[in-house]
């Protein structure tokens, strides 16, 4: 029973954290919060969905057509709606509320669009669905999977946002972007790069929640409002931050719902982030400065 | 090699500049002195490219006008600022810093050298590659910022108080690695408050005052000229 929570828990908090990498990024990098993204992860997991339904094709196959749509798309996005943006807020506080309201009217956009073409039923499909023995514990493949596809793509990520000079030149404008120019980097175009970035991750995110969860249409909130809560934990902005809170949140969830009750985990997931920000209000690995 | 003319900038309804013109020679150092205000950065960050001058500017810089251009195509073409402040990135590392240093197109190919002569220059940051940048003292915080700046191949680097906050013992050193700089071939414009030091390593001289240029001449000439000592070097001494 331990074991199968724990890796349960895991298997969550993977999904959890690879999905709030993609938010951070957007936030820390083009400094645009954006309320659509968990639509951005459900469009995706229809897209696995219909590939894998109509097409017949492995989801994995998925992901090579889907992460790179989910970058397109996002660069798309932020080119119609949020560049007007920025040109007029020339950056901070006002480029955030007005991103919020913006992605948030996109939010219904999206859905509206999906619940129209999906009907707002709960959607699953099988792949992978039989046990596997890990330690003594039965976990359906599919589970194991999206564990380890979280790892690949998490991992990934960060060796190009660390050993790649167009990677740094990401963190860099996360961190000073006012100094970006001084050095050549196009802090614009380098904004639209990190928000696409961020969307090819939403879209990661979703294929690998398709493989083990139902979701609807309209399911695109409660994963906006998780990778939410996982980035502040993490501190925004802050990659190493957002896989550390993304597997604390899972395995709370999974531990509150085995040992508790099914219905105190959303309350647990909430009482956790308000004592962390009253105890850390950077998050657990923010700093104090600001 | 630079030639800026009719340049006037304001912010709003403040005027910072009001039509400044200045020459530089290929290989050139010249330093441009004036008080708090008087338009030194201004002058330093339209021309790179930071700040929009206004219509009528034309800044010449290697036979071409780059007026407007935005400040990542002003570094292309050879113009590196290392801004007060210094612009360095504090969370990365003096490694990752100088890395980026080379994003420009124009450095790639002759990076490894460049590296090599830019921590020849500042052998401390062999040293301390690996550390934080904000955890690291003015002094070395300056050396980044000015060996990032060279990373880029510049033809010429502009510096904006690089004096600013450090010890007396540390400015003579920065100033001595400016002149080997100097030395190289690389074209230096420096503004700086304190007037003795860079007057000692420049070949001439502008003063800036209120916006205005109020007088330039050769560096020897400027710092015997009472004017400039009046004006200058008298509040210098003071501090």
């Amino acid at each position: 029973m331990l074991t199968t929570t724990l890796i349960a828990g895991l298997v969550l908090g993977g999904t959890y954290a690879l999905v709030a990498m993609g938010l951070t990024i957007q936030y820390g990098i083009a400094r645009t919060m954006n309320l659509a993204y968990g639509e951005t992860i459900i469009a995706a997991a229809f897209g696995a969905y219909l590939i894998h339904n109509t097409l017949g094709v492995s989801p994995i196959l998925g992901l090579v057509l889907l992460a790179p749509a989910g970058f397109a798309f996002s660069w798309i996005v932020y080119g119609l709606l949020m560049r007007p943006l920025v040109r007029r807020s020339k950056g901070g506080a006002v480029l955030e509320i007005d991103s919020i309201l913006a992605t948030f009217g996109l939010l219904f956009v999206i859905q509206g669009v999906m619940l129209v073409g999906f009907g707002g039923n709960y959607i699953s499909y099988n792949y992978m669905n039989f046990g596997v023995d890990i330690f003594g514990a039965t976990v359906a493949a599919n589970r194991l999977l999206a564990f380890v596809l979280a790892l690949v793509i998490g991992g990934g990520l960060y060796l190009l946002l660390t050993r790649t000079r167009w990677g740094t030149a990401l963190r860099a404008v996360s961190v000073a972007p006012e100094s970006a120019p001084l050095v050549g980097i196009d802090a614009d175009r380098a904004a639209r790069f990190g928000f696409a970035l961020g969307g090819a991750l939403a879209a990661c995110g979703g294929v690998v929640v398709s493989m083990y969860q139902t979701f609807t249409a309209s399911s695109g909130v409660i994963f906006t409002m998780k990778a939410l809560i996982v980035v502040i934990m993490g501190g925004v902005g802050n990659l190493a931050g957002a896989l550390s809170a993304g597997l604390i949140l899972g395995l709370v969830e999974t531990f509150v719902a085995s040992y508790v009750s099914p219905g105190l985990t959303l309350a647990a997931v909430y009482l956790i982030f308000l004592a962390i920000l009253l105890w850390r209000p950077t998050g657990l690995f923010g700093k104090a400065r600001r | 090699m630079l030639e800026v003319e009719n340049l006037a900038v304001d912010y709003g309804k403040h005027v910072a500049l009001h039509c400044v013109s200045l020459a530089m020679q290929e290989g050139e150092t010249v330093v441009i002195l004036g008080a708090n205000g008087a338009g030194k950065s201004t002058l330093l960050k339209s021309i790179a490219g930071l700040v929009r001058p206004r219509e009528g500017a034309t800044v010449d810089f290697s036979s071409s006008n780059i007026v407007g251009l935005p400040a990542h195509e002003v570094l292309e073409r050879g113009i590196a600022l290392v801004p007060e402040g210094r612009g360095i990135f504090p969370d990365l590392t003096v490694a990752e810093n100088l890395f980026l240093g080379a994003y420009a197109r124009r450095a790639r190919k002759d990076e490894a050298a460049n590296l090599a002569m830019v921590l020849d220059l500042f052998p401390r940051l062999a040293e301390r590659r690996q550390q934080t940048v904000a955890t690291m003292s003015g002094g070395e915080q300056q050396m980044v910022a000015i060996g990032r700046a060279l990373m880029s191949a510049p033809k010429l680097l502009m510096l904006d108080e690089p004096s600013l906050g450090l010890a007396p013992v540390l400015v003579g050193e920065l100033f001595q690695s400016l002149a080997r700089i100097g030395r190289s071939g690389v074209s230096l414009l420096i503004v700086e408050q304190n007037v003795r030091i860079s007057l000692s390593i420049a070949d001439r001289g502008y003063l800036l005052e209120a916006g205005r240029i109020v007088g330039h001449g050769p560096a020897d000439r400027l710092a015997d000229d009472p004017a400039v000592q009046h004006a200058f070097l008298g509040a210098a001494a003071d501090n």
